[in-house]
C-alpha cells in the first residue's frame, strides 16, 4: 500500500520543554492509525502540527507526495485539506447543524448534495436545521465529524473525539464512523487513551512517550 | 501605520520641550505656573476625598444593607455619569446665583426679601469641587461595589464573629481589601478632573487646561502650549500608571477570592432612612437636580429647536456615528490581527493610550501634526488643518480604548478552538473574520458602538479647537451658549446630551448586574 503520510524527524518545544524528538510517523493510504499516550505526553501536539497549527522546530511532513512542512516550506493550514475532529465543542454557535456542515464548500451546487449525503450517512439529518446549543454531545460530535468528512480531506485527524459520549453512543458511532471512512477511502489518524476505540477503530496502534513513537 | 497616526500627536507635544523656551513660558513660570500648578492639586485633592466618600459609602451601603430603595439606588448610583462636569457647572451657576432656583425657592419659604442671598458664589474652587465630585463619584462606585461583592462571605463573617460590628468591620476590614480598587477609581477621577476644560473654563478657575487654552488662542503661541501640555499630560500618565498597577491588584484579589453569597443586612426605621438619604444626595444633586433644571429651562424657551440646534444636533450625529464606525472597525481589524497572527497586546496598550491624553491636548498635538503635514501638501495646492479629519482623527484616538475593552473581552471569550477549526475546514482569515467573528460578535460591535457614540457626543474641548469653521456640536453649542450666559437656550441639546450619556450606564449596570450573578 502507498505510504501516505510522512512525518520525519520532528522536533517541537515549548519554552524550552521538549514535547516532540524527532518524532517518526508513516500511515499507508486508506488506514486508520491510532495513538495513545499518557496525558502531556504530545500526542494533541504531533496533530496541531500535522495540521500546521504549530510549527515544529525541525522535521518534514509530506501528504499524498505534497511536501506540508520542511525547513523551507510551510504551507498554511487553511490549503492542507486535513480534517481536524476535536473533544471541545468546536461548533460555529451562530450556524445551524447544516449551516456548519455547509461552512467549508465553496460551490452552492456541491453544499446541497454533498452536506444531505454525509447527513443521511451519519443519520443526522434531522438535526439540520438545529443550533450547536440545541444538539446534545454526541449529536455535536457527530455534526462536527460531518463537517470535516464533507470535505473529503486527504487526511482526517480526530483528537479524543469521543470522550464525554455514553458507552452505548460510542458503540453505535464507531461502525457508522469506520464505514464512512472506508466508503469514502479518507485515511484517519485518531489520538486516544481508550484501548477500547482503538480496538473497535484502529488498524495500527502506536504509544507515544518521550516525544517518539513506537509502534503497539 | 495606524500606531504611528495615534502616537504622532503626541510624539509632537513632548518634542516642544527640545525646541527652546520662549519668552511667554517664562512670564507663565513666574507668574502663573504656581497658580495652575497649586489649583490643580487643590482640585485634584478635594474631588478625591469627595469621590471616595461618596463612592465608597454608597457602594458599602447598597451592598452588604437592605434598606428602603435599595433596588433603585443600585443602578441610580451611577446616573450622574451621563452629566458631563460641564454641564453640572452651567447648573450649578445658574441654580445657585441670586436670582436662581435656590434661592428663589428659599426666599419664597422664609418669604425673605429680594435681595437676601442664601447661597454663597458657586464659582470657586470648592464650587468645582462639589461639581466634580458629584458627577465622577460613579467611577469610584463602581470599582467599590465590584470590590465589595468579590470580598468572600465567610471573611465578613469572621469578622462578626470575632465581635466586630458592621462599621467596625469596614473600617478594618473592607477598606484594606478594596483599597487597591479605591485607588484605581480615585486615579481616573484625577484625570478626569485634571482633563476637564468646559467646567473650570466656566468657573474662571486657572488650572492647567484653561492656561493651554489662553497661550494658545490668548498668545497666539502653540509651542508654549505644547510645552504646558508635556507637564500635564507627565502629570495624567503618573495616575493612569497608578490606576493600572491599582487595576492589576484589583486582579490578584479577586482572583483568589470566591463569589460572595453575604446576606445583607436589614436596615430599620432610622437607619434605612439614612441610609436612604445618604444614597439619595448624591443621585439628586449628581442627575436629578440638573436634568430637572434643564427642563425647566428648556420649558421657558419658545422655539425648543432652532434652525441652529437642529444643524448641531445632525453635525454631532453625523461625526459621531462616522467616528464611532471607524473606531470600531480599527479596533476589530486590530483585535482580529492581534488574535489571528500571535502579535503582542502591546499594539493595543499603546493604542487605548489614547483615552488618557485630554481632549484639550490631543487637539494641539493633531494641529500640531496637521501643520507639518499641510507645509508638504501646500506644495500639491491643498490642505488638511481645520478640516473634519482632525476632528475625526482626535475621536478616533480618544475613544479607541473604549471599542477596544468591549471588542477584546468579546472576541476572547471566542475558544481559538473555532478559529482553529475554520483554518481546518479551509476558510481564509477574510472569511474566519466574515463568517465567524463578525456574526458571533454582532452584540459586541453594537455596544463598543453605542458606548463610543455617547463617549463622543458629550466630547467638548477637542471638539472646541478642531471642528470645522461653522461646524457646531451639540456640546459645542452648549458651551457657547452658556459663555454668553443664554442658559436657557443651551438647555435642550444640554438634555440630548445627557439622554445620550444613559446609553453606557445602561451597559455598567448591566455589567456589574452580571458580576453580582
Amino acid at each position: 500500500m502507498k505510504e501516505f503520510l510522512k512525518v520525519k524527524n520532528i522536533n517541537l518545544s515549548f519554552d524550552s520543554k521538549e514535547i516532540l524528538k524527532g518524532l517518526n510517523l508513516i500511515i499507508d493510504e486508506g488506514n486508520f492509525v491510532a495513538i495513545t499516550g499518557a496525558s502531556g505526553s504530545g500526542k494533541t501536539s504531533l496533530l496541531r502540527v500535522i495540521c500546521g497549527l504549530e510549527s515544529p522546530s525541525q522535521g518534514e511532513i509530506i501528504l499524498d507526495n505534497s511536501l506540508l512542512f520542511s525547513r523551507e516550506i510551510s504551507v498554511p493550514t487553511e490549503k492542507r485539506n486535513i480534517g481536524l475532529v476535536i473533544q471541545e465543542k468546536v461548533l460555529f454557535p451562530h450556524l445551524s447543524a447544516i449551516q456548519n456542515i455547509e461552512f467549508g464548500i465553496s460551490s452552492k451546487k456541491d453544499k446541497q448534495n454533498l452536506s444531505g449525503e454525509i447527513m443521511e450517512r451519519l443519520n443526522i439529518t434531522q438535526l439540520a436545521e438545529m443550533y450547536p446549543h440545541e444538539l446534545s454531545g454526541g449529536e455535536s460530535q457527530r455534526v462536527a465529524l460531518a463537517r470535516s468528512v464533507v470535505m473529503r480531506p486527504k487526511l482526517l485527524m480526530l483528537d479524543e473525539p469521543f470522550t464525554g459520549l455514553d458507552k452505548d453512543l460510542k458503540q453505535k458511532i464507531y461502525p457508522e464512523i469506520k464505514s464512512i471512512l472506508r466508503a469514502s477511502k479518507i485515511t484517519a489518524l485518531m489520538v486516544t487513551h481508550d484501548l477500547n476505540e482503538v480496538k473497535a477503530l484502529a488498524d495500527k496502534c502506536f504509544n507515544l512517550e518521550s516525544g517518539q513513537l513506537t509502534e503497539l | 501605520m495606524i500606531t504611528s497616526v495615534f502616537l504622532i500627536p503626541i510624539l509632537f507635544i513632548i518634542s516642544s520641550v527640545f525646541l527652546g523656551f520662549s519668552d511667554n513660558f517664562y512670564h507663565l513660570y513666574e507668574n502663573l505656573l504656581l497658580e495652575y500648578s497649586l489649583n490643580s492639586i487643590y482640585l485634584v485633592a478635594g474631588v478625591s476625598l469627595l469621590v471616595t466618600i461618596l463612592g465608597v459609602s454608597t457602594a458599602w451601603l447598597v451592598t452588604f444593607f437592605n434598606f428602603y430603595g435599595k433596588r433603585f439606588f443600585q443602578w441610580a448610583l451611577i446616573l450622574p455619569l451621563a452629566v458631563p462636569p460641564y454641564l453640572l457647572a452651567y447648573v450649578f451657576t445658574e441654580f445657585f446665583d441670586f436670582s436662581g432656583t435656590a434661592n428663589n425657592i428659599l426666599r419664597d419659604l422664609f418669604t425673605t426679601q429680594s435681595d437676601v442671598i442664601f447661597f454663597p458664589n458657586i464659582r470657586t474652587i470648592i464650587g468645582a469641587i462639589i461639581v466634580f465630585g458629584f458627577t465622577l463619584y460613579p467611577y469610584v462606585y463602581m470599582v467599590s461595589r465590584v470590590a465589595f461583592m468579590n470580598i468572600p462571605a465567610s471573611v465578613i463573617e469572621a469578622s462578626s464573629l470575632l465581635g466586630k460590628n458592621s462599621i467596625s468591620t469596614f473600617f478594618s476590614l473592607s477598606i484594606p481589601l478594596i483599597r487597591p480598587a479605591i485607588i484605581a477609581g480615585v486615579a481616573l477621577v484625577a484625570m478626569e478632573t485634571l482633563a476637564d476644560f468646559g467646567a473650570v473654563q466656566h468657573f474662571a478657575i486657572p488650572t492647567f487646561t484653561t492656561g493651554i487654552f489662553r497661550t494658545w488662542t490668548g498668545l497666539y503661541d502653540l509651542n508654549t502650549a505644547l510645552q504646558l501640555s508635556t507637564m500635564l499630560l507627565l502629570v495624567i500618565f503618573i495616575f493612569l500608571s497608578v490606576e493600572r498597577a491599582s487595576r492589576s491588584k484589583i486582579r490578584y484579589v479577586n482572583s483568589v477570592t470566591t463569589s460572595n453569597s453575604y446576606k445583607p443586612i436589614q436596615l430599620m426605621r432610622f437607619k434605612s432612612a439614612a441610609a436612604f438619604f445618604v444614597c439619595f444626595i448624591p443621585v439628586f444633586i449628581g442627575f436629578f437636580l440638573p436634568v430637572l433644571e434643564l427642563i425647566n429651562w428648556s420649558s421657558q424657551v419658545d422655539t425648543l429647536v432652532s434652525t441652529k440646534i437642529f444643524l448641531a444636533a445632525s453635525n454631532t450625529l453625523y461625526i459621531s456615528l462616522s467616528a464611532a464606525v471607524l473606531t470600531c472597525f480599527i479596533a476589530l481589524l486590530i483585535n482580529f490581527v492581534v488574535r489571528t497572527f500571535g502579535i503582542s497586546q502591546l499594539l493595543n496598550d499603546l493604542l487605548s493610550l489614547g483615552y488618557a491624553v485630554p481632549g484639550l491636548i490631543l487637539a494641539v498635538g493633531i494641529t500640531k501634526m496637521f501643520t507639518s503635514v499641510d507645509a508638504w501638501l501646500i506644495n500639491y495646492g491643498t490642505f488638511i488643518t481645520g478640516s473634519i479629519l482632525g476632528l475625526i482623527l482626535a475621536y478616533i484616538i480618544k475613544s479607541y480604548a473604549i471599542s477596544n475593552i468591549v471588542l477584546n473581552s468579546a472576541l476572547n471569550s471566542i475558544p481559538i478552538a473555532l478559529d482553529e477549526s475554520a483554518q481546518t475546514l479551509g476558510a481564509s482569515k477574510l472569511k474566519l473574520l466574515r463568517d465567524i467573528h463578525i456574526p458571533i460578535l454582532k452584540t459586541g460591535l453594537l455596544t463598543a458602538f453605542l458606548l463610543v457614540i455617547a463617549e463622543l457626543i458629550k466630547e467638548l474641548p477637542a471638539t472646541l479647537i478642531l471642528r470645522p469653521f461653522n461646524f457646531d456640536t451639540l456640546s459645542v453649542s452648549v458651551y457657547l451658549l452658556a459663555s454668553e450666559e443664554r442658559m436657557f437656550e443651551a438647555a435642550f441639546p444640554g438634555l440630548v446630551i445627557i439622554f445620550f450619556g444613559l446609553i453606557p450606564i445602561y451597559f455598567l449596570n448591566k455589567l456589574i448586574l452580571s458580576n453580582n450573578k
